[in-house]
């Protein structure tokens, strides 16, 4: 171990102690004129620097320039649509040069880890996103914005919900256990958790990082790929102020809806199960028509809702200093009654050039968010976790009587949905519920960073920074006497709250070093440096109960305070890094870049705390050769191949001790003592899990430019997965943390970028995506051939197969007849009318629940493909972008069928169960049995009855803008107005509104073991916007 | 220039890499970790009191997968299930007392896990204790004592249940040691007497022990069922007359007393589980689950004399069978103390009265569970000396219990009378503390009294609560089985299974 860091010391020295090799060179004055290579007229504003410096300068406005350089420095001068050119200055004090047309990005300046790169030079997997291209979409996170953009990058609304349920995954990444989500880092800090709370607005570009050679350098926090978030900073000469704004409306479209029964068909359907189990009929179901329509409680649920944004943007570059200041003003009333998402937002971006050697930079980034979010999400018994209040409110909705109101006429709220001695359970006002619930969130989270960077001699970087990121959210919740779960006691309940607060920091120093050099042709940077961070979290939770009343709702008039339900968290992780990379090309055309991480992390077992993530990938390109010169359809062309081990350290703070719980408390007589006992088994061997990823890339541009096409194919392979391994609990413990097995994970990914039209008045550019992920089960821990997940409507997870495949009877009708039901294999409850499965084990008998019982796999989550499509169009003055996001061949198990088909009579249910099974003369449509036997079978017993195509190709955002025109020399320098749809419309077989949705029981987000699941969820909402862009 | 940066470079380097070790070592300030517990005699203190623990868990769990009641006395012919086709969430339950269970079960897996949960916690404190030194060496005895007690007592549940099961007498460290092959019955109950033995010897008397804690009589008891079971009556007996002569127990003067809680580890009480009304998580719940549903909330409120209760509409489990209700004899003052009936639908249904006591909060009791109580003492000695061909001196025993039921003593009776006279008497006298399906099993007489049962259910099933038309499945009792599947969960992770 020891000699191992030593080693990398040595390394790191190295790549310091180049740095002054170099001597100090003569400086001299360099003078010349840019003029355009095709027209020969001079060529105002291109850039001049000095390669390896900040030192820079840029063309007049008749293209000439002046700068003071080493004698023999590289001059690079670019400017946008012209190809960058490197000029050796070789003590030449005049230098004049022309620029030829590039037509694209091919030598765009690409983010990549701690630095960037021209596009041409990038070996890895890597894609960049400008969010100008995004401005136009209305709503909050940043990764919403990027649905269908990115290549390779599955990102999915799992739910409505204002602000949240974003799920990202890049190249189907998945662990069983530590996390899957990507690495986020802003400004070349890695947050914590994601960038749901970060303005839109605040962002520059995105850049995501999904080969291992991109990411090694981010090491043991790598395996999910990374997310490069780079804010905007001053970048206009002048300075310049922008103002932006769009308002609009939202509603849940009326397809996707739950085609529940109306109050007569339901009181009907109550009335036949009467009938048909041959007793008196009750008298609220003797007369169906008097009901009517009744009361449709999903649509009571929801209304149409306002949104808008506000952000000013003021930036401005001086002499000495730069500064870029953005605030912003985010306000969403949710669709669903009492839900809302507001943000206030603020960044200031600053940097100082103190002499020609130092660079100060400082920002701050304080967002407060206020968030009232109900618990809609997951099945109707679900509870909002750690406490017993309501959850599932939208399942619970649609399953409420139809024939029982949820406004009085007189507009007051009942208290219940119930009916004494006829309802199975006792049923609160959803609606009321949902609307008198509190879960208000006000959140403050502040980025911050200072850096300092100083060039002591050319070429030679050497940068030291502490950033921190800060968080501070305060949860409320009062559940009021109106409200109440699933199966528990009617309101009026005891009114509950819960109070948690919650606080972060995370701080992180980093120093680095780089040196750019280049002997004639060879060019070479190199990069070495260390980095140290902690995060300290300390979460508290209050759970009060005994309120005499609604209307106080501080903790001194609790009259109980929970304490099982009430506890303190402390959390912490410690990092620390060392990095280096070697990038080298000869006349950029054969690339090599080599790069190695070292973690050391608190995570760890103390036998395994630390872990190396080496990279190495190669590009070369071939459109440089000489026997491709003359080709004129090819302009650009280039392959890539990378190869590196990363890792995943989300395995928990504290996941490798042996855990005593103390309090475990017990009662003698009748006081109570104190009680301890080991709860977890400890495993000091305990490690991240590896990631070894191939990665071949091909780049091509033909025709001018015109089509670029980029082709990927990636191969990972993730071992050491951490694991809580089931083991017998005749142990006393249910698991063990261990890392074991191995995920396959490969696919291809295409992307075509096409300027179709490229004319003054006229452009349009078609820009294509798709992507086959794939993944297998390579082995699970060592006797464990199955892992279940999604509770009893269970995915299986088994070597060979892809992960979470959903594991159930197939469904096969009804037994019709008597006859039918002689002749077929049936399960121990089993009767004429009740659901037929097929007996996959051939034992004659349907079994369910054991080892060798007649489940099989009956649908897979995963999709086949995945793509994205965007078009823009500009004519004129006038512009309009469609984009469209899709997944073909995933399957969806629409699991709230466990309620709303629930043929006991205790819930509402779909308009179809209708035509269930009555009579062998009156079968139905072979869909549902009959209401008077064994229903549980249907119900609990997971099969294909549940199961739907979840394909979708979802417009996701249709704009159109028209841009005034504006005098040159106005102060308006720009002024647009724009109209947008977003969630357009949803082409797809599943009959909810959000095929993307995915949620467990309890409405969390679900893991990569039991994906798909719809347990019901807050619908996405289409929304209408109008907005505007000025530019003073 | 070089060089001054070049060491500069390397003292920071070689300052941050010392120093990074300990940066790097951050264990949890929320909970302890097991490298700096079991190091005190407080330590051991507070181990001892989480292995009580999953008792609760054990035997108040309600619902469709139940705790001990539900194997205990719902498959006996005690109790039975009250059919409500408007709530069918209850196949557990029901398989359970119509002998058709499957090893996904989940009261099968309750009894199983609770049960091992307490043996890894009492071999946790097994382990440690004598490596470590104590202020007193007297509270060492207790709780190793204890600790020994309560593993007998999981494993002879266990045993009684499931037959072979994987023996853990040593803490599980990793996945290696976490599943063992399944040990001989036999050999399971030599372990049993090894350690009941042994903590005999290390547990104070009831009247030096914290009430509610685990007794030198509870050992002596639980040594004793277990000859009871073996047969072998005349150890039984001797072990008895110790726990007998001690004069720690004695009758409580009236048997309605027996569940007051006022009388909570009273004279009477050789081991309860222990339970707190309240909301610190102690609370018993068990008799709401016993309540004949549906059941209004006025009809709640009857049963269990809290007002604001609140209506049920599931089914009701534990209901009393006609089969019970006749065989309590005329005059026992047990019955109306035992049972009581209301009227839920236009019919009179029975339900358990003996363990309702009065709450505030609906839900929330605090009445414990009975697990050894002298009377089954004084029976367990009258049924050995009875079975050693002595009737005549199981008559004081037997009639001890009687008197108080204000019934009439046994005298001058054969061997094999007074054999059922014993059993009929343990029937009523501890009905519905989970003893009449381990007597059956015990006396060889399950098979036939149950399919016996099963006949009588099934040929007049309203007469067993279910509404008109309706019956247990066709596979109900036709395979009466005496000991119960290892839980599917277990059999999935045990290669030895």
């Amino acid at each position: 171990m020891k000699t191992k860091q030593t080693l990398w010391l040595m390394v790191l020295l190295c790549t310091v102690l180049c740095g002054f090799t170099a001597n100090a060179q003569q400086r001299i004055t360099v003078r010349g004129t840019v003029s355009d290579a095709e027209t020969g007229q001079p060529l105002p504003g291109v850039t001049v620097l000095e390669q390896g410096t900040t030192n820079g300068t840029s063309a007049d406005f008749d293209g000439n320039y002046s700068i003071e350089v080493n004698s023999n420095a590289v001059l690079t001068f670019s400017s946008v649509g012209y190809a960058a050119q490197n000029i050796s200055v070789n003590g030449r004090s005049q230098i004049n040069i022309s620029m030829a047309i590039d037509s694209q990005q091919l030598d765009e300046v690409v983010i990549v880890g701690y630095g960037t790169q021209t596009s041409r030079k990038v070996t890895g997997a890597v894609q960049q996103i400008d969010s100008e291209e995004l401005a136009d979409i209305p709503v909050p996170q940043v990764t919403q914005k990027l649905q269908g953009r990115l290549v390779g990058v599955q990102i999915n609304q799992t739910t409505g919900k204002p602000g949240q349920g974003i799920q990202v995954r890049v190249r189907g990444q998945a662990s069983i256990l530590a996390g899957s989500d990507p690495l986020y880092v802003v400004d070349g800090f890695p947050i914590v958790g994601d960038i749901s709370s970060i303005n839109p607005d605040e962002i520059e570009s995105i850049s995501v990082l999904k080969d291992a050679a991109s990411t090694s350098l981010y090491g043991s926090r790598a395996a999910n790929g990374v997310v490069l978030i780079t804010t905007k900073s001053g970048k206009t000469e002048q300075g310049g102020f922008s103002i932006s704004y769009y308002g609009g409306v939202q509603a849940v479209p009326q397809k996707g809806r739950p085609d529940l029964m109306n109050g007569t068909e339901f009181a009907q359907f109550k009335k036949e199960s009467f009938e048909d189990l041959g007793l008196p009929v009750p008298e609220p179901f003797q007369n169906p028509e008097q009901y009517g329509e009744g009361y449709n409680w999903y649509d009571a649920m929801f209304r149409t809702a306002p949104i808008q944004s506000l952000n000013i943007n003021w930036n401005a570059r001086g002499e000495r200093s730069s500064v870029a200041i953005v605030a912003g003003v985010f306000n969403q009333e949710g669709v669903m009654v009492n839900s809302d998402f507001k943000r206030y937002s603020l960044r200031a971006n600053s940097s100082f050039k103190l002499n020609d050697q130092l660079n100060l930079g400082v920002s701050v980034a304080p967002t407060y968010s206020i968030d009232n979010l109900p618990s809609s999400d997951g099945a109707f018994y679900a509870t909002n976790v750690n406490a017993g209040i309501p959850g599932g409110l939208v399942t619970n909705a649609m399953q409420t009587w139809p024939i029982l109101p949820y406004q009085n006429e007189d507009g007051s709220l009942p208290l219940t949905a119930w009916i004494p001695g006829i309802s199975a359970f006792p049923t609160p006002n959803w609606y009321r519920a949902a609307k008198e619930i509190t879960n208000e969130t006000k959140s403050l989270r502040v980025l911050g960073n200072v850096f300092l960077e100083y060039q002591p001699i050319e070429g030679l970087r050497l940068k030291t920074s502490i950033n921190g990121d800060f968080g501070n959210s305060s949860f409320f919740n009062f559940s009021p006497s109106t409200s109440s779960t699933t199966f528990a006691a009617l309101p009026p309940a005891i009114p509950t709250s819960i109070r948690r607060e919650s606080k972060y920091l995370s701080w992180l120093n980093e120093n680095t070093v780089t040196y750019a050099k280049s002997f004639g042709d060879h060019n070479f940077e190199l990069l070495g440096g260390m980095s140290f961070q902690k995060y300290e979290a300390d979460n508290s939770q209050l759970f009060l109960s005994n309120f005499p009343d609604d209307r106080v709702r501080t903790i001194q008039s609790a009259l109980n305070i929970d304490r099982t339900r009430s506890f303190n968290n402390i959390n912490e992780w410690s990092l620390t890094s060392f990095f280096s990379r070697l990038n080298y090309d000869y006349k950029g055309k054969y690339l090599v870049t080599f790069a190695l991480r070292r973690d050391g992390s608190s995570r760890f077992g103390s036998n395994n705390r630390w872990g190396n993530f080496p990279s190495v990938s190669a590009g070369w390109v071939f459109s440089d050769e000489s026997f491709l010169e003359n080709t004129d359809w090819l302009t650009f062309g280039k392959v890539r191949a990378s190869y590196g081990i990363i890792g995943n350290n989300n395995i928990g703070n504290y996941t490798q001790y042996a855990l005593v719980d103390n309090s475990l408390n017990a009662v003698f007589g009748n006081s109570i003592s104190s009680g301890a006992a080991v709860t977890t088994l400890g495993n000091s061997n305990l490690g991240w899990e590896k990631t070894k990823q191939i990665d071949l890339g091909l780049d091509l541009r033909f025709f001018d430019d015109r089509v670029e096409f980029i082709y990927d194919y990636y191969k990972k392979n993730t071992t050491d997965l951490l694991f809580n391994v089931n083991i017998p609990q005749e142990s006393g413990f249910t698991n063990f943390n261990d890392n074991v097995g191995e995920l396959e994970f490969w696919g291809h990914e295409f992307a075509i970028v096409s300027r179709n039209i490229a004319k003054e008045n006229f452009t349009w550019n078609t820009n294509f995506n798709i992507a086959f992920n794939r993944n297998k089960v390579v082995s699970l821990a060592e006797g464990v051939d199955r892992i279940f997940a999604g509770g009893g409507y269970a995915a299986i997870t088994r070597p060979g197969e892809p992960l979470g495949q959903f594991w159930g009877l197939i469904h096969d009708g009804v037994y019709d007849n008597q006859q039918e039901f002689d002749s077929s294999p049936k399960a121990v409850e089993s009767q004429v009318g009740t659901i037929k499965f097929q007996d996959v084990n051939g034992d004659g008998v349907i079994t369910y629940g054991n080892e060798n019982d007649d489940r099989t796999v009956i649908g897979n989550p995963f999709p086949d493909y995945i793509f994205g499509l965007t078009n823009d169009f500009r004519f004129g003055n006038w512009d309009a972008s469609v984009v469209i996001s899709g997944s073909v061949g995933n399957d969806i198990a629409v699991t709230n069928d466990q309620g709303t088909t629930n043929l006991d009579g205790v819930f509402n249910v779909l308009r179809d169960v209708k035509d269930r099974w009555r009579s062998p003369e009156n079968p139905g449509s072979g869909r549902y049995g009959k209401t008077t036997g064994a229903t549980f079978m249907e119900r609990d017993w997971f099969s294909s009855r549940f199961i739907e195509d979840g394909s979708y190709l979802t417009v996701k955002n249709i704009s159109l803008g028209y841009s005034f025109p504006v005098k040159e020399t106005s102060f308006l320098k720009k002024a647009r107005l724009y109209a947008s749809v977003q969630q357009a419309f949803v082409l797809t077989g599943y009959r909810g509104v959000n095929p993307e949705i995915s949620t467990t029981t309890q409405g969390q987000q679900s893991n990569a073991l039991a994906l798909g699941y719809d347990w019901g969820a807050y619908p996405v909402p289409r929304t209408y916007t109008l907005g505007f862009n000025l530019s003073f | 220039m070089r060089k001054i940066i070049g060491i500069i470079t390397l003292i920071a380097a070689g300052t941050f890499t010392s120093c990074s070790e300990d940066f790097l070592q951050l264990p949890p300030e929320d909970s302890l970790s097991q490298t700096i517990f079991f190091q005190t005699q407080s330590d051991f203190e507070q181990a001892i009191n989480a292995t009580y623990g999953p008792l609760r868990d054990l035997y108040n769990t309600g619902g469709n997968s139940q705790g001990a009641w539900g194997m205990g006395e719902l498959t006996s012919d005690n109790t039975y299930y009250k059919y409500n086709p408007n709530y069918r969430a209850v196949q557990d339950g029901e398989s359970i007392a119509d002998f058709y269970v499957n090893d996904g079960n989940g009261t099968i897996s309750i009894k199983y896990t609770n049960n091992y949960l307490i043996i890894a916690r009492a071999n946790q404190i097994l382990a440690l204790i004598d490596e470590v030194e104590f202020d007193d060496n007297a509270v060492k005895d207790n709780v190793k004592g204890q600790a020994l007690y309560l593993r007998a007592l999981a494993y002879f549940d266990l045993v009684q249940f499931y037959g072979d099961v994987p023996l853990h007498l040593v803490p599980t460290t990793g996945r290696e040691d976490a599943a063992l092959p399944l040990t001989p019955a036999t050999e399971v109950y030599t372990q049993i007497m090894n350690d009941v033995g042994e903590a005999i010897s290390l547990l104070p008397v009831k009247s030096a022990q914290e009430a509610g804690r685990a007794t030198r009589g509870s050992a002596q008891m639980l040594l004793a069922n277990v000859y009871m079971v073996q047969e072998n009556w005349a150890s039984a007996e001797s072990t008895l007359t110790s726990l007998v002569g001690s004069g720690e127990y004695d009758l409580l003067g009236d048997y309605a007393n027996v569940f007051d809680l006022n009388n909570k580890n009273s004279v009477e009480s050789i081991f309860e589980v222990q339970f707190l009304e309240g909301t610190e998580g102690f609370a018993s719940t068990f008799p709401y689950n016993w309540m004949p549903e549906p059941v209004t909330a006025e009809q709640v409120a009857q049963i269990t004399g809290v007002p604001n209760s609140q209506a049920s509409n599931q089914q009701g489990f534990n209901i009393p069978t006609p089969d019970l209700l006749e065989s309590y004899e005329d005059g026992d003052l047990r019955e109306t103390v035992s049972i009581d009936s209301i009227d839920t639908d236009g019919t009179y249904y029975p339900y358990i009265k003996k363990f309702w006591t009065p709450h505030s909060t609906p839900g929330i009791t605090g009445v414990n569970w009975p697990v050894y109580r002298y009377a089954e003492a004084l029976l367990f000695m009258a049924e050995a000396v009875n079975e050693q061909g002595r009737p005549g001196d199981a008559e004081q025993y037997i009639n001890a219990v009687r008197t108080r039921a204000g019934l009439p003593g046994i005298t001058g009776v054969d061997q094999a009378t007074m054999r059922q006279a014993i059993m009929d008497e343990r029937r009523v006298e501890l009905a519905f503390e989970n003893k009449r399906w381990l007597d059956l099993v015990r006396t060889g007489t399950a098979q036939a009294v149950m399919s016996a049962f099963g006949d009588r259910v099934k040929a007049n099933p309203t007469d067993y609560y279910f509404p008109e038309g309706f019956g247990p499945p066709a596979a109900a009792f036709t395979n009466i089985y005496e000991l119960f599947p290892l839980p599917a969960g277990e059999a999935l992770l045990n290669p030895n299974f």
